[in-house]
């Protein structure tokens, strides 16, 4: 009977506390997202005015360099804590997200074509030119030419036969 | 003898089951305190029954109406089952479960969601799994709970089979007990109601500002998997004799673009829905952003959620037919009861803000 006994309670011990396939969990209630490597060197980035803005790329850094954003908006997201930030340039947007104390970059788009990818594309330029700098093998058959590095994600977006758009950010899941 | 072994066999093995269980309730989370959202699924069953609209979706019905509002104006009897970043397959299990306990003459669904196709597209996965837990641990056993569950988990939740730790949550939470504080004690056999009918209320204010400035789209098409449960929704409703009514609550980000509207416009004609973008009729509600919102524009608080119950309640009485109870003296007593937990609930919450 007592190893009856001692069988049940080292059940409850099994279940109860050696379940470690699960995942180890932090409080469900301060899960903030799991996005990035932050200072990754080979994360994409652009140039702007001497400064290369980079995905992960501290943001304290890119406003010591940049100054203060002309629109500056936080987007709090349902239950959890944490504060995405956007920065919008003249010609650019950064969204930010926070990990510790600081904010790092997690997605920029260009606006305007004063703006260029460090392989020359830009705003405005023709499928030509954008396969000139990129090749052929991330376009999507349609409208869009998506390249990916890493965990990281570049989007080139047509319309009417001229680049409409172009966005990085840092692919999370 | 043999009757005697058999019997302490029981009794310890009962005794094990309860600690277990007993376990299992202390090392869950609460969500009395900072992150109340995760109990709002829970607390439907105290309140079904006798509903004639059930609102279904995320933050975006759970923070922008107020059931008393439509009760006080128009005698609606109404509750939300809200959770956030609920995603459409989840609403769906939960309109499946909901016809358990009752069925509504309206179910308002909330068509954000659409833009989710997968777990894996709404992004991180480990808030994602969190967010998941937020609408699974609040539903009771049913069918319907299992099947969410099964259309709900992360890629990495089925690499460790987690649909284990949905049945038995114990192995998802084992090792919180580090980080249990005093609410987990005080709530462990008994919870606060932290809604009013599902109603979230938020007093604080936060005016919008700037534009939430959001990059184009590559393909703006919903995909199938959301039109799949969006379809399954029509034919729910139908089988159920429930009119479906699909809303885009008037928050202002995340962005809801024209192309995506367009496709709800269409949809609902093709099915003969009554479909609604309230972002459209902001006027009309009387929302002003620079007093109705608690976090600039994502959610309104409870004045902006009060004008957006008022509006709304018109159409569902003018549209849906939606009746006046408040001349049933049975059902005014429970709503009266209601009604005065939510103004006693406003106004401590005006005093802390």
């Amino acid at each position: 009977m007592k190893r009856l006994i001692a069988f049940f309670g080292i059940l409850c011990m099994v279940v109860g506390f050696a379940a470690c396939s699960t995942p180890q969990t932090t409080d469900i209630k301060g899960t903030t997202p799991n996005v990035g490597n932050p200072g990754d060197p080979n994360a994409y980035y652009f140039n702007y005015k001497g400064t290369d803005i980079r995905l992960n790329g501290d943001m304290e850094v890119v406003l010591n360099a940049l100054g203060e954003p002309k629109n500056y908006t936080e987007e709090t997201s349902c239950a959890f804590e944490g504060l995405d930030k956007t920065y919008t340039y003249d010609s650019f947007v950064i969204q930010t997200y926070p990990k510790g104390e600081k904010d790092y970059v997690y997605a920029f788009w260009f606006l305007d074509d004063l703006v260029k990818t460090p392989e020359g594309v830009k705003i405005g330029d023709t499928q030509a030119a954008v396969e000139a700098a990129y090749g052929a093998e991330g376009y999507n058959g349609r409208n869009a030419y998506i390249l990916k590095k890493d965990t990281y994600s570049m989007t080139i977006i047509q319309n009417d036969g001229a680049v409409s758009s172009i966005q990085y950010t840092i692919t999370i899941g | 003898m043999k009757k005697k072994s058999i019997f302490t066999l029981c009794a310890c093995l009962a005794v094990c089951l309860a600690l277990l269980w007993l376990l299992q309730a202390l090392l869950m989370p609460k969500y009395m305190g900072s992150v109340k959202e995760g109990a709002l699924i829970g607390e439907y069953y105290d309140n079904a029954g006798n509903n004639d609209v059930v609102f279904i979706g995320d933050c975006e019905v759970y923070e922008n109406f107020s059931p008393i509002t439509m009760w006080e104006e128009y005698g609606i009897t109404s509750i939300i089952r809200g959770s956030p970043q609920q995603l459409i397959w989840q609403s769906y299990y939960l309109m499946e479960e909901t016809f358990q306990y009752e069925t509504p003459k309206v179910m308002v669904f909330n068509v954000l969601s659409m833009k989710y196709d997968t777990p894996q597209s709404t992004g991180d996965q480990t808030q994602r799994e969190a967010y998941n837990r937020m609408t699974l641990d609040g539903m009771r056993w049913s069918g319907s709970k299992w099947n969410s569950i099964q259309a709900s988990m992360t890629e990495e939740e089925k690499q460790w089979q987690g649909q284990w730790s949905y049945l038995f949550p114990l192995l998802r939470y084992h090792d919180r007990w580090s980080q249990l504080t005093g609410e987990d004690f005080q709530y462990l056999f008994k919870k606060d109601q932290v809604s009013d009918n599902g109603y979230l209320m938020q007093t604080g204010v936060k005016p919008f500002e700037d534009e939430h400035i959001q990059p184009p789209l590559v393909d703006y098409t919903f995909g199938e998997n959301s039109y799949y449960y969006l379809d399954k929704m029509v034919e729910l409703c139908k089988q159920h004799g429930t009119q479906l009514v699909l809303i885009k609550a008037p928050s202002l980000y995340p962005v809801w673009w024209d192309e995506w509207d367009q496709q709800m416009v269409e949809y609902a004609e093709k099915h003969g829905l009554l479909y609604v973008n309230l972002l459209e009729k902001q006027e009309e509600i009387g929302i002003d952003w620079s007093q109705d919102t608690y976090d600039a524009g994502l959610h309104l608080n409870v004045y902006g959620a009060e004008k957006l119950a008022s509006y709304f309640g018109k159409i569902l009485v003018e549209e849906c037919g939606v009746a006046d109870h408040r001349g049933d003296a049975e059902i005014s007593t429970v709503w009266a009861e209601k009604v005065k937990t939510y103004y006693q609930r406003k106004e401590a919450l005006q005093a802390q803000s």
